[in-house]
């Protein structure tokens, strides 16, 4: 069970080395189209989903030309839905006023925001995906850098996103031998976490100790030496430019709600 | 507890990451100032990758049948401090975002404050150290623990409801949220509690340099007391700073949100606001107005039907086209795909 949790983990970057037309573009190019792609899906009025249907085409698009594996990422996506189902749902509950009528049947606005909620999850929660399917881990650090980020926190995200999988692992062996010396039990009884995560602690301590050493041995002193970086080029400016502009077009006149 | 997207407001993403930002700044520069920075980074990063791990270990809580798992930011505090456990929460929480959709992008910054910068900032140095010094044991770590723990998740939950309530996507009322909210954390928060209890006595009894450090530096207690008051007064500055910048955020963002027959004044009154260009735009806005498959404020009172059915119509084409051009795009490629490995063999 928690080596799957490994497997998902890395699929992604895995898919990050294809070399498609999306995953030609400078990382710093899809942080900021995805990033006004959320904010520009997340302004419309919250009855208002037509304005926010003509989104999907970008990450249809994106998804598609990136070769990005829909029925993962969708799996994926269940993940991020229950909380906010539920808070749909109350609307649903709560705002019963009609908006208006549909062949005979009466559409309230909780309804409306019910199906927006569910729309924008969608949207935000693919958007992510497709830009950690199409860019590679360490381009985003890159750029996280960049942004002028703190060093040792850009330093910590990707010693962490390497230390999961051998930590998880490491957890794994433990649970199996707790498995197999308790009888018919689902997981861990909650009397006997405090030692288990316990002794996971300490030895992720002893771990990092010797990760210290090893890497002080090798020269490290607080800071990973800058690798060369080449900035965007202007096909990625140009790439910047017209999906931010459509997406404002889009935000700005609604193809749908003048319908 | 993770927040998503679709129930944020830009406006309130925005301002959370701004505080969440700031916090991290103020704990990434403490980390640097003390002279231990750079041998922890490694140690934070393992613990980090522990937290994570730890997450996923489902524990049966008893007499319930239901399983829970620890969320890590006191645990983390206890463990590395809190400017460093902060950080390696926060970094957690990054790839949590990234791969597991596990709280939204645009959201990231309500979660780090909610999970990451309340129990690490707030709570820790204001409860938790309190109650460990002047020296830890089992008692102290115990009482610590829970009480911290539950605290940490009902500000946690708390911020939750107010950030969702500021961004007015949600019809539930503020107080209906909070009493759904606080209740269900204060069971969750009891239980982690217990266990990160657990966890720290475990961990003090086999290592308890490992807590004194975090908690009170290195040093003995004697030096630990005389540095004290002036560290205190830049960690009192510094909360000072993230409260304000947290304040002004929310305050300033907290619009009073439309409620059912005002939305669509309000839509009008949203598209009117960005034609700072002049003349198109506000023929476009009229037209807009004019357009709209919802125009006036008179659905309760009975619109026609027709609008509706052409703006669903719509939405279902542009969905099909999209997907189908998605799924054109993803055979082409397949076949072309094949025909250069035919042409290979």
């Amino acid at each position: 069970m928690l080596s799957n949790r490994i497997h998902e983990l890395y699929v992604l970057e895995g898919l990050a080395d294809n070399d498609t037309a999306i995953h030609k573009l400078h990382p710093r190019a899809k942080l900021v189209v995805t990033f006004a792609y959320i904010v520009a899906v997340v302004s419309f009025n919250r009855y208002d989903v037509l304005g926010d249907v003509p989104f999907f085409l970008y990450t249809a698009l994106v998804c598609g030309i990136g070769e990005a594996p829909l029925r993962t990422l969708h799996k994926r996506f269940l993940i991020a839905l229950p909380f906010c189902a539920f808070a749909g749902l109350t609307n649903l509950l709560l705002d019963r006023q009609v908006a208006f009528a549909l062949g005979g049947a009466a559409v309230t606005f909780g309804l409306l925001s019910l199906l927006a909620i569910l729309l924008r999850t969608y949207l935000c929660v693919m958007a992510v995906f497709a830009l950690i399917a199409t860019t590679p881990f360490q381009g985003l650090t890159r750029e996280l850098r960049h942004l002028r980020m703190p060093q040792i926190f850009i330093t910590l995200i990707e010693m962490i996103y390497r230390y999961i999988g051998v930590l998880i692992d490491e957890a794994g062996c433990m649970s199996t031998a707790y498995k197999l010396r308790s009888v018919k039990t689902k997981g861990i009884a909650m009397k006997d976490m405090g030692s288990f995560v316990g002794q996971l602690t300490i030895r992720s301590f002893d771990r990092g100790e010797r990760v210290y050493a090893a890497m002080a041995c090798r020269g490290y002193g607080g800071e990973f030496p800058e690798m060369e970086y080449a900035g965007p080029k202007p096909g990625d400016i140009l790439f910047i430019f017209l999906l931010c502009a459509a997406f404002a077009a889009l935000r700005v006149f609604p193809v749908l709600d003048m319908i | 507890m993770h927040m998503a997207d679709a129930l944020l407001s830009p406006g309130v993403g925005g301002g959370m990451y701004a505080a969440s930002v700031a916090a991290i700044a103020i704990s990434a520069a403490k980390i640097k100032k003390d002279d231990l920075g750079e041998s922890k980074v490694p140690l934070m990063a393992v613990s980090g990758a522990m937290d994570f791990a730890a997450q996923m270990i489902n524990f049966t809580i008893p007499a319930t049948g239901s399983s829970g798992h620890i969320g890590g930011g006191i645990l983390l505090a206890a463990l590395l401090g809190p400017f460093a456990g902060l950080l390696a929460l926060a970094a957690v929480l990054v790839i949590q975002c990234l791969f597991f959709a596990d709280g939204g992008l645009l959201a990231l910054g309500c979660n780090i404050f909610n999970m990451g910068v309340i129990p690490c900032l707030f709570i820790y140095p204001l409860a938790f150290r309190r109650v460990l010094s002047p020296s830890p044991n089992a008692k102290r770590i115990w009482a610590g623990s829970v009480v911290c723990v539950v605290a940490s998740l009902q500000l946690g939950a708390f911020g939750v409801v107010a950030e969702t309530a500021a961004s007015g996507v949600t019809e539930l009322p503020f107080s209906a949220f909070i009493l759904l909210m606080q209740p269900i954390h204060l069971a969750i928060g009891v239980v982690e509690g217990l266990v990160t209890a657990a966890i720290l006595n475990f961990v003090y009894a086999a290592r308890p340099e490992i807590l004194t450090s975090a908690a009170f530096g290195t040093r003995p207690q004697s030096a630990a007391k005389t540095r004290k008051p002036a560290s205190m007064k830049k960690v009192i500055l510094a909360f000072a700073c993230v409260a304000i910048v947290a304040g002004a955020a929310l305050s300033l963002l907290a619009s009073p949100y439309p409620d059912g027959l005002e939305w669509s004044m309000e839509k009008v009154a949203g598209t009117a606001g960005l034609e700072a260009g002049g003349g198109v735009f506000e023929s476009f806005a009229a037209a807009q107005e004019r357009l709209s498959f919802m125009p006036g404020y008179d659905f309760a009172a009975g619109a026609g039907t027709g609008a509706p059915v052409a703006g669903i119509i719509g939405a279902a084409a542009v969905f099909a086209a999209a997907g189908a051009a998605g799924l054109v795009i993803r055979v082409c490629k397949k076949k072309r795909r094949a025909a250069g490995a035919a042409k290979d063999a």
